[in-house]
């Protein structure tokens, strides 16, 4: 769910470590005291203690950068803590490597999956575990996989390879990798961020077969109703510092917003619609093929108003990356058109898109938007280099570009000190207002927007939101892809849903909810009397 | 008259590929462990020099070919710990410590080379005995195929016999190599596994230069008796384009080496019948064809998904 | 995070200039050392032999412009591989582009020769740097369409085009009752002139600096150049935003095969007036290390190719008085290489005991 906040200060929990009964310690299969790990000019941790019993699902809680990622990857043996001490199974441990933690039982599932594509199921759960002998053995290694996934009711074609199964599935490799070499502590690190809703509550009601059958899990997420859902108790953390861990029965989503924040979190939504204006991005009848002629998209229709935005909902891996390709003119159509203002710019390449008018935001900012190794005002005429008012001559006029530059870190509040500053300094924030600073003063008529606000923490969001319904009032049209469904459906007009390359449906907001969304999202059509 | 001559041909012709791809091979074969690791060396050829140079002055110094050999091998291995060094621990750029190693190998050899055998002049320059061809018993006998298939150096037997499917077992039967792969298309998966990546990379390298010094050894101590600092002659480069040919693949970058093979040695032929053609052109087909190689190899499935890029835990 | 014999270094915040510079420092420290140490192999007394070798370079005036003549070719192809090497364009072909532009200027210096001097300057200047373009537009344009890697491609070409000039040498072009392999000497009024009287220093030394000059404009402020480093730093990003990959990487390879041509060009006019096939002592690969310890920067280059050039010049003197081979200065340019590399990741880490005991 979405939240905007007004600042209100709330301090964080003072540590205090309550005596626990005789049953209670017995319970305890982790505990963790004190631990602090920093890195250059950041502490991560601060002084976390918590425990965690067995057989219990418990959520770490918190924005992006409050420090959960790190505690679980200290757990796991990837980072050595500073200070501070950690207990399994009553006995303290130094998680060295990760054949430290594998060996204790502790198993780890990250945010990215680590799988082999090219390589099949079975090789991917094998490769790299420990066992006698210098050959592998497929077939008993089968048969140890196989009964484990009987177990927990888990359905995955085990002699297939990883680049041929949809994503949701590969999230089960990634489960089965760590149960095969016997973990009975999972850390699982926002393992719904790829799943539909109905593949969560599948996912859901596994993990607690698990853990009634003795395993225990932390389940590391920043989505609040994920842990009233799953959740027995739930840990806090804000910057690093634990704020408190609390039975979750005994908590409301507001509380766990507030706490997760620090400030009084109102939900509110403040988009104020405005009456759209004429068409500006029209896709008809796409169709958009791989180079072994496999469909990527298909038949998408889809009409983008000035004033107006469009989401587009769907679970990550299901076309938007070659929408948005197509869009942005990287790559080709096999049929079908795109009309840009009633001019047909199917097939333009980039630069004539970004002529006509077509402003983008990449998905991964620093892979695809930026140049991390050069200053910000490189950054910032980047696509429009070529433009007269940079140059005098042919050569480039610095003055001019400082000036343009400055104004730019000016009305995006850039934090920076100078144009000169190189990008790798910057946060993510920061380093995402240089986008939205560089597309939006191209003028464009037409904005696409993807996944513009991962991994940014409230304050960024909530930024980001405002610039995109400002331009959108400013006259134009905008789509808005993105995997958070809070973002969708505050921000958006008309919610469309992408599945496997195809159109799932297309209606506005008001009219529909989240469970029919996710519907669509999982490819369920719904049925028409 | 003409069939005996014909046949003649053939048999040289075909004898020599074995003999001629036998340097190549072992570099490439080097190169394809290396590269199933992630790492993209480009420092075969100075490995290669590394090994032909140590080779020949053990092989000299010492009188023992087959020292020779064995130091050409270590010196390979050496120059790649460096590179390993560079590359895995420090992470500089793969290309450019690849290059690097090809010029400091470059110079290196060259200035010993002038140090170790100050007496010696352009126009004597120094030589050894090269290695005998083996002729195997009973099987060298058998016309055609017995002078083609069965009377190799040694070296060339221990290239197709015993690294060939040494290699092809490894990769493909055991844990080991099971893990090679899985590092070279995704190395932070098989480190989250307690793999320890820089491990396999290292021994990679190590044994890819130990190949290519042996590939290296076999041109000064079999093939030309003697050293000149241009004695690889881009074989290392060529080296590098056959994996890629070969699709990583063992079998297919040894039919790619034999083509390889097959080629060179033609020119050479033609050249010895006495054909009437600037044999420079003909010089040039092996670098022209290794263009054409990389040219449509290019869309090759086959590459490891990480390859060249330095794996560094976040 | 560098863990090497029970130290722990990790990563610094930001690394700042005086560090990265004393860190170079000390990396060729080192170089000298084990520079010394290669010396000494050769019998030789290291302060003696360097001693030599410093005089010879920069001892006096005339040295010191000699030191000149051995760098044109140097920043000649140091230049090229900056292009090339801030898009990210692997050239190692800048060899065979030196040759391919000597092949030019041989022709027009040994045909043209009824038009007068500087027209055929200009003319040996245009004709250097369309071929050294054209062997680099085949690696470019595969590159581009096909994919394939210009590391390899413009290696093979290298050994192409030694054949080739080895083949016109001792047939069509070769200068008759002649024992080596050359061509006839140009004449008089078609070889560059000298800028220092009675020195070997010629116009291409002048040529060299205004392509270093050219060099930065273009790269630095340009949108044209700008477009170049974009590609080498981000070609994803520089893709998105509308800036033409393969347009850019064939003109990249281009010019960088045309600098290196030019410098072929200039080293025949100016210096040898005649082809022969050891008119390069490796400028094409010696250019890569010099591109890299220059930081791919013009200054750099110009700054790097004088240091070498001073090596080249004075080991000459080292080895007639000393007896350490010549051979020893390609030997120390990989060592400094090596060394400042390392040196310079490095510095970007500071050093931490490991901890033993959490």
């Amino acid at each position: 769910m979405m939240v905007l906040v007004q600042d209100i200060k709330l301090a964080a929990k003072p540590l205090i470590l309550l005596p626990m009964s005789q049953e209670e310690i017995k319970e305890i299969i982790l505990r963790v005291e004190n631990l602090s790990k920093s890195f250059p000019g950041v502490l991560a941790n601060d002084r976390i203690s918590l425990d965690i019993r067995k057989g219990e699902i418990h959520c770490l809680l918190g924005e992006n950068g409050a420090g959960k990622s790190t505690l679980a990857e200290c757990l796991y043996g990837t980072y050595h803590p500073d200070s501070g001490k950690i207990f399994f199974k009553g006995e303290e441990v130094r998680l060295a490597s990760h054949q430290d933690a594998i060996s204790l039982g502790i198993g780890m599932v990250h945010q990215h999956f680590q799988l082999v594509p090219p390589m099949t199921v079975m090789e991917n759960i094998v490769a790299g575990t420990v066992h006698k002998g210098i050959g592998i053995n497929i077939r008993q290694a089968t048969e140890k996989v196989e009964k484990i996934c009987r177990n927990y009711g888990i359905e995955l074609p085990l002699n297939n390879i990883i680049s041929q199964l949809p994503v949701g599935q590969q999230q089960w490799v990634e489960i089965l990798k760590a149960l095969y070499v016997g973990a009975e502590f999972l850390l699982l690190d926002e393992p719904t961020a790829v799943l539909t809703p109905q593949e969560i509550k599948r996912f859901f009601s596994i993990l607690t077969k698990m853990t009634r059958a003795g395993l225990s899990i932390i389940l590391i997420t920043h989505k609040l109703n994920e842990v009233m859902d799953i959740s027995d108790r739930v840990t806090v953390m804000r910057k690093g510092k634990l704020i408190d861990t609390v039975d979750t029965a005994d908590v409301t989503q507001e509380n766990l917003a507030r706490m997760m924040v620090g400030r009084e979190v109102v939900f509110l939504i403040t988009n104020e619609k405005v009456p759209p204006g004429e068409t500006v991005l029209e896709i008809s009848d796409l169709q958009v093929v791989n180079a072994k002629h496999r469909s990527l998209l298909k038949d998408i229709n889809l009409r983008v108003r000035r004033k107006e935005i469009i989401g587009l909902a769907g679970v990550s891996g299901n076309g938007q990356r070659d929408l948005f390709d197509v869009i942005v003119g990287v790559r080709k159509i096999a049929s079908g058109k795109i009309l840009l203002d009633q001019e047909d710019v199917s097939n333009s390449p980039p630069w004539t898109m970004l002529k006509k008018g077509i402003a983008s935001i990449p998905q991964d900012r620093i892979e695809e938007g930026l140049l991390m190794e050069a200053p910000i005002y490189e950054n910032i005429i980047l696509g429009i280099q070529r433009c007269a008012q940079f140059r005098s001559g042919i050569l480039f006029n610095r003055r001019k570009i400082n000036a343009f530059s400055r104004e730019k870190m000016r009305d995006f509040d850039i934090m920076a000190g100078s144009p000169l500053q190189r990008v790798d300094t910057l946060s993510g924030g920061n380093l995402q207002k240089v986008i939205l600073a560089r597309e939006f003063s191209q003028n464009p008529k037409f904005l696409l927007a993807s996944q513009p606000t991962r991994g940014l923490d409230v304050g960024a969001i909530e930024y980001v939101h405002k610039c995109l319904l400002d331009l959108r009032n400013s006259g134009v049209g905008i789509l808005l892809i993105s995997e958070e469904l809070g973002e969708i459906f505050h921000l958006s007009d008309y919610i469309a849903v992408i599945y496997k390359g195809e159109i799932m449906g297309f209606c506005p907001t008001e009219d529909t909810t989240v469970e029919e969304v996710g519907l669509l999202m999982a490819g369920i059509r719904e049925s028409t009397p | 008259m003409n069939d005996i001559f014909q046949t003649v041909f053939l048999i040289s012709l075909l004898s020599g590929m074995i003999r001629i791809a036998t340097p190549i091979f072992f570099a490439a074969l080097g190169e394809l462990i290396v590269e199933r690791s992630g790492i993209l060396n480009l420092g075969v050829e100075g490995a290669m020099l590394a090994g032909a140079f140590v080779g020949f002055v053990g092989g000299f110094l010492t009188g023992s070919l087959w020292l020779g050999v064995l130091l050409g091998i270590m010196a390979g291995g050496l120059l790649n710990l460096l590179m390993a060094f560079m590359s895995v621990t420090l992470k500089v750029d793969q290309t450019v410590a690849g290059l690097t190693i090809n010029l400091f190998s470059a110079g290196l050899t060259f200035y010993l080379f002038r140090i170790i055998f100050k007496g010696f002049g352009s126009s004597n320059l120094p030589n050894l005995h090269t290695f005998n061809v083996i002729r195997i018993p009973i099987l060298s006998s058998i016309p055609f195929i017995g002078e083609v298939l069965f009377s190799q150096y040694l070296l060339s037997y221990i290239a197709f016999l015993v690294v060939l499917p040494g290699i092809f077992f490894f990769l493909y039967r055991t844990k080991y190599g099971l893990n090679l792969r899985c590092i070279g298309e995704n190395p932070e998966a098989m480190d989250m596994k307690g793999v320890k990546v820089s491990r396999y990379q290292y021994l990679a390298l190590i044994f890819g230069g130990m190949m290519a010094g042996a590939g290296g050894a076999f041109l000064t101590l079999a093939s030309a008796g003697l050293f000149v600092s241009e004695i690889i002659g881009g074989r290392g480069w060529i080296a590098i384009a056959i994996v890629i040919f070969g699709d990583w693949k063992p079998f297919r970058i040894m039919l790619a080496a034999l083509f390889f093979g097959l080629l060179d040695t033609f020119q050479l032929q033609i050249q010895g019948i006495g054909v009437q053609f600037p044999y420079q052109i003909l010089l040039t087909l092996p670098y022209i064809l290794t263009i054409v190689a990389v040219a449509i190899g290019r869309r090759r499935a086959g590459a490891p998904i990480h390859l060249g890029i330095p794996y560094k835990r976040k | 995070m560098i863990s090497i014999f029970g130290l722990t270094l990790e990563p610094r915040k930001k690394t700042s200039i005086p560090l990265q510079t004393a860190a170079i420092l000390v990396g060729l420290v080192a170089a000298f050392l084990v520079s010394a140490a290669l010396i000494a192999t050769a019998g030789a007394n290291v302060f003696n032999a360097l001693g030599y070798m410093f005089k010879g370079a920069y001892g006096d005036w005339d040295a010191f412009v000699e030191t000149l003549v051995q760098a044109t070719p140097l920043i000649f192809t140091g230049l090229a591989i900056v292009v090339a090497f801030r898009a990210k364009v692997f050239n190692i072909g800048a060899e065979g582009q030196f040759f391919a532009g000597a092949m030019a200027a041989t022709w027009i210096g040994l045909h043209l020769t009824g038009l007068p001097g500087p027209v055929v300057w200009v003319l040996i200047i245009i004709g250097s740097i369309i071929a050294g373009g054209i062997w680099g537009f085949i690696p470019g344009i595969l590159k581009a369409t096909l994919g394939a890697s210009e590391i390899i491609t413009t290696v093979m070409l290298n050994y192409v085009i030694l054949y080739i000039i080895s083949y016109l040498l001792s047939g069509p072009w070769r200068e008759p009752d002649q024992f080596y392999l050359q061509t006839a000497w140009f004449p008089d009024h078609c070889r560059f002139p000298a800028v220092v009287p009675l020195s070997r220093l010629h116009l291409g030394f002048i040529i060299s600096l205004v392509l270093a000059a050219v060099v930065y404009l273009l790269l630095w402020k340009t949108p044209f150049g700008f477009e170049i480093r974009s590609i080498g730093i981000n070609p994803r990003a520089s893709r998105y935003k509308g800036i033409r990959i393969k347009k850019t990487l064939v003109l990249v390879m281009v010019i960088s095969g045309a600098i290196a041509g030019l410098g072929g060009g200039s080293e025949i006019a100016g210096l040898h007036q005649q082809l022969r096939l050891d008119i390069s002592t490796g400028y094409g690969y010696t250019a890569i290390i010099i591109a890299l310890l220059g930081r791919l920067h013009p200054v750099g280059v110009i700054i790097v190719a004088i240091f070498f050039g001073g090596l080249v010049n004075g080991s000459t003197s080292m080895q007639i008085n000393t007896g350490v081979p010549v051979a020893l200065v390609h030997c120390i340019q990989g060592v400094v290489l090596i060394f400042v590399l390392t040196a310079e990741v490095l510095a970007t880490y500071r050093i931490r005991r490991t901890e033993i005991d959490e």
